[in-house]
């Protein structure tokens, strides 16, 4: 089989292939070492390559194949890692040159997850410095998006964006904390879910905001998703904050089957005089739901007052939560940080504890108002930004107070259901042309905590009626 | 609401032991100043009585 039928195929049949003997781990790993040789020089997705240690891997999962044994779902499957993601002996930067030379001596429990399931890391993904901000951050270098080099991947887990839609790896992980997995899916043309917060372990994870982060993946197609989820998910003992509930088998529940399902719509986010929602992303979104009506699903639109405000509210407490996580280095190491990341930093340090502790009862009626509608809908449908990928500001520094605010409104998009901690996922709903570019539309769905199964399924369905994952970048 | 000025916000700075670099102060200004005005702006009904989302411990704690 060729180097490009191995590396387009998804994770799924790539593992199905690997398990039926008709391809091996080895002839797997090299396709896509050769793929990052070839492309990653333009698009800058992967800080550190793990070649040696990916094809080591790959022999010991051809070894174990031709005796019988396949470890799990992902066994021999490619998997990049974002870089905040601590993977025993391999460097774990979180893009930042104070943490260049860091290497940890154990694998986050999000890691050992993929390996229990057979999967080889290819490498570490780059990303935004500590998860802030956009792609100039990094002390790696920008990540460029696969469908214009010129424009951003979506933040911050961009290289696990990049990485998975210019196929140099099956399925990848990054971290979300308001909107960090799901942004890369939509710029990306990608499904990326933010698993409910408790249902994947943070430990080993260099953290961006406590109360809000989520490790989850990022893939081409639903049915990858849920296998990489499905490994990763489960209770932790090294984080107190898993639930200790059981994992469904999320491939499973993939029927797309959604008659009867109910999609509430939020329509404040469908509003270009409320959330400045722009002609094209709306339109994808309310394609994207038609599709669901065909297949059986009840669509309403619902108003959910308190969502445009949740930006304002998730951008404070993760500003002062990421910025009391390493106090120490905003005094010992103020030069090695990008200027955007230093300021943000300085800032979560500066907000007083009224305007935290606000943000926090603000989170709470949120995130009441959301649940409130989930017990009348199953899912809840929005876009997951205003506008599709934007051209990157290569330039540090922020222009003015009310750029800046502009910024928390737009955050709300991805915050609102970060505040909720609840299950969220974007899946591309469709392309729109600017010039000469085609960018990639995605649409949010989101759903009652630890039902991922249901989200899922929704996505799948979705996408089992469509194409658009077929989609390839120009590269 | 007019916000913190440079000098205003050092002195917040050095009340947690924090030098602000001269090259960061304009826009640190810009991002705290835009947090505190927006979040001023917010007052939904209920604002008042509502508590914080609590920690939710796993039930071994």
């Amino acid at each position: 089989m060729s180097s490009n039928e191995l590396i387009y195929m998804s994770a799924a049949e790539l593992a199905d292939k690997i398990k039926e003997k008709q391809i091996s781990p080895v002839e797997v790993i090299r396709a896509y070492l050769d793929r990052i040789a070839v492309v990653d020089d333009k698009v800058n997705a992967f800080i550190t390559v793990m070649a040696d240690e990916a094809l080591d891997a790959a022999r010991q999962s051809e070894a174990d194949v031709i005796a019988g044994s396949i470890k799990g779902p992902l066994h021999g499957v490619p998997v990049g890692v974002k870089d905040q993601i601590y993977t025993n002996g391999t460097r774990t930067s979180s893009a930042s040159k104070i943490r260049e030379d860091f290497v940890p001596d154990f694998d986050a429990t999000v890691v050992k997850g993929l390996k229990r399931s057979g999967a080889i890391i290819l490498g570490k993904l780059n990303m935004t410095e500590f998860a802030m901000g956009d792609p100039i951050t990094s002390a790696f270098g920008v990540t460029r998006n696969p469908w214009d080099l010129t424009r951003n991947p979506g933040t911050s887990s961009t290289g696990s964006g990049a990485a998975t839609a210019s196929f140099m790896c099956a399925t990848s992980l990054g971290e979300d904390t308001g909107g960090s997995v799901r942004g890369p899916a939509a710029n990306c043309g990608l499904v990326g879910i933010r698993p409910s917060w408790g249902r994947v372990s943070r430990y080993g994870v260099d953290g961006a905001s406590w109360s809000l982060d989520t490790i989850g993946p990022i893939s081409r197609t639903v049915e990858d998703c849920a296998l990489t989820l499905g490994a990763i998910a489960g209770f932790d003992e090294n984080d107190h904050y898993t639930k200790d509930l059981p994992v469904p088998d999320y491939r499973s529940a993939l029927t797309g089957d959604v008659k009867g399902i109910r999609v509430g719509l939020v329509k404040e986010f469908l509003d270009p005089k409320v959330m400045g929602v722009t002609d094209a992303v709306r339109q994808g979104v309310l394609d994207a739901v038609e599709i669901l009506e065909g297949l059986g699903a009840k669509v309403e639109e619902i108003s959910i007052p308190l969502a445009p405000i949740a930006g304002v509210a998730s951008r404070i407490i993760s500003a002062v939560e990421r910025s009391s996580l390493h106090p120490e280095w905003l005094r010992e190491n103020l030069e090695d940080f990008h200027h955007n990341t230093r300021v943000a930093f300085t800032t979560g340090e500066l907000i007083p504890s009224q305007v935290y502790y606000k943000a926090q009862k603000i989170r709470t009626l949120v995130r009441k108002q959301a649940l409130d509608a989930l017990d009348k809908y199953d899912v809840l449908a929005m876009p997951g930004a205003s506008e599709p990928a934007t051209v990157m500001n290569l330039e540090p520094g922020i222009k003015s107070k009310e750029a800046a605010i502009q910024a928390l409104t737009e955050a709300s998009y991805r915050g609102f259901f970060s505040l909720v901690s609840g299950p969220a996922l974007s899946v591309g709903c469709g392309f729109t042309k600017i010039g000469d570019t085609r960018l990639p539309l995605g649409i949010q769905i989101a759903g009652k905590p630890f039902d991922e199964s249901t989200v899922m399924n929704v996505a799948f369905a979705y996408q089992q009626n469509t194409s658009w994952h077929l989609e390839r970048p120009p590269l | 609401m007019s916000g913190l000025n440079e000098d205003e916000i050092r002195t917040l700075a050095k009340s947690v032991n924090l030098d602000i670099k001269n090259s960061d102060i304009t826009d640190v200004a810009h991002s705290l100043n835009a947090m505190l005005e927006a979040i001023a702006q917010i007052n939904p009904e209920g604002i008042n009585s509502v508590e914080p989302l609590p920690i939710i411990l796993n039930k071994r704690d």
